[in-house]
């Protein structure tokens, strides 16, 4: 993973020195252990502090909208981070000329928590080797599987190499499965109407309203969001009953035809709340009534900004 | 259910052609059916559904022109996969789909309103209340609770 990292570390060098950006998004190691954390690197000598390994939790297309569109942006993607940039392509968030994808096929994202969950928090030095993670606690060094501590939304990782990017660094990963999310969708549709209710009551009402998902979410750029509205109030905004089970609700009805399964909504919930069995279930509809997946390309237009005369067909009994 | 059930109907302006059936929605709705006149279905917004449904509706109604005949020629397509899918949405979490019903209406269908309300209504009886997504506590507007 170091030698991606010192490709990665070159290739900004170049991209900075020739001005061929204004500004890299990447990672680079934070103050607190085993968070890197988002950075904007604009001169070569920044460069001495990135960072990138599993533990890069954050989607960095999340940045692409803070910018002015003439701004050019560098941006390190991986697979989901490319499908997340193509999609705010399409909705015209960021001109394509103006940006710079420097792709690396992911190996997935390794959940800090299972860690902790696993050894204890007091975790230092962490490491990683092809399919092995290792910590220190304690003084005594610590192994694991990859795959054991990998973020369960990267476990079900259908694309994990960039798509469209301008270069890639590093060799591409086999494809996942499709059926993996299917499977997930089904088993929960399959338990009767009390019980997933129950299940949705239980996330839905676990939730802070801190909003953490909304901001680590890519796509959710509006600037003014429905749950801040003040007239028409939309919902109820403390974290009654109503309002959280809305709030879930609504958020995941608006990624519907533009989430990419990143699982950074997920990463960012300070209540380890699940998420993504309602995405997962609105990106299977999309893909089994529109064949369509969100951000495969930088020009179809996703469902619902669409629509077709052949639609009277499908709805109307 | 002891008393009728609650229902929300969001109607299209244009949908009701004869004038009699207008008539009676406007003005001669029972008290348990709660109109909401829209320009058009396509401005149905998933948040009205479920301001509906939390506001403590057991059943809501939807009644617009056919796809074809939309008065804004395709306006009521472009919400309606919204619409679709979003229903798809509560159904996954475990809300009964049956609540929400699309009525098309067409020129020819003189007093149909009126029969599809009451099928709806004997319809959201049988389901008895509605249990699932939690209920909003009331707000005082403009110094009345609504």
């Amino acid at each position: 993973m170091s030698e991606i990292k010192a490709k990665l570390r070159s290739e900004i060098e170049r991209l900075l020195k020739d001005r061929f950006v204004d500004v890299f998004i990447a990672f680079k190691k934070a103050d607190a252990p085993l968070r890197p954390q988002p950075a904007f690197f604009r001169n070569t000598n920044e460069l001495d502090d990135l960072e990138y390994n599993g533990l890069c939790q954050n989607n960095l297309a999340n940045y692409l909208t803070r910018y002015p569109k003439d701004t050019k942006i560098g941006i390190v993607v991986r697979g989901c981070e490319s499908r997340s940039v193509n999609a705010l392509v399409v909705e015209k968030q960021h001109p394509r000329e103006n940006l710079y994808m420097i792709g690396i096929p992911c190996q997935g994202i390794v959940d800090i928590r299972k860690i902790f969950n696993r050894v204890g928090e007091e975790v230092a030095n962490y490491s990683e080797f092809q399919d092995e993670v290792s910590v220190v606690f304690k003084g005594e060094q610590i192994k694991f599987p990859r795959k054991e501590v990998l973020h369960d939304s990267c476990l079900r990782c259908v694309h994990p190499n960039p798509i469209n990017p301008d270069i890639l660094l590093g060799d591409p990963v086999p494809e996942g499965d499709p059926s993996i999310v299917r499977q997930s969708v089904e088993s929960f549709q399959a338990l009767d109407k009390e019980k997933r209710y129950a299940l949705f009551r239980q996330e839905a009402e676990r939730c802070i309203r801190c909003y953490a998902c909304r901001e680590a979410c890519p796509m959710c750029y509006c600037t003014e969001c429905f749950v801040d509205h003040a007239t028409p109030r939309w919902t109820e905004t403390s974290i009654s009953p109503a309002g959280t089970q809305a709030w879930h609700l609504i958020r995941a009805f608006h990624m519907a035809g533009r989430c990419t399964s990143c699982g950074a909504c997920e990463r960012a919930c300070p209540m380890d709340i699940k998420l993504t069995y309602l995405t997962d279930k609105l990106n299977e509809d999309m893909l089994a009534t529109y064949q369509f997946e969100a951000g495969m390309d930088d020009t179809t237009q996703p469902p619902f900004a669409s629509f077709n005369l052949d639609d009277k067909n499908r709805f109307v009994v | 259910m002891e008393t009728r059930p609650k229902i929300a109907l969001f109607q299209c302006k244009w949908c009701l052609y004869s004038e009699p059936d207008q008539y009676w929605v406007d003005n001669e709705l029972p008290p348990s059916i709660h109109l909401v006149k829209l320009p058009c279905t396509g401005r149905i917004n998933p948040l009205f559904i479920l301001n509906a449904i939390q506001g403590g509706a057991d059943g809501i109604m939807i009644s617009g022109c056919l796809p074809e005949k939309c008065h804004y020629k395709e306006g009521n397509l472009s919400a309606l996969r919204q619409q679709d899918e979003f229903l798809n949405l509560l159904d996954y979490i475990g809300y009964e789909r049956e609540r929400v019903r699309f009525v098309w209406l067409d020129l020819q269908d003189r007093s149909r309103i009126q029969k599809e309300l009451s099928d709806f209504e004997l319809e959201i009886a049988r389901l008895g209340e509605a249990k699932v997504l939690a209920t909003r506590t009331k707000q005082p507007v403009g110094g009345q609770y609504v």
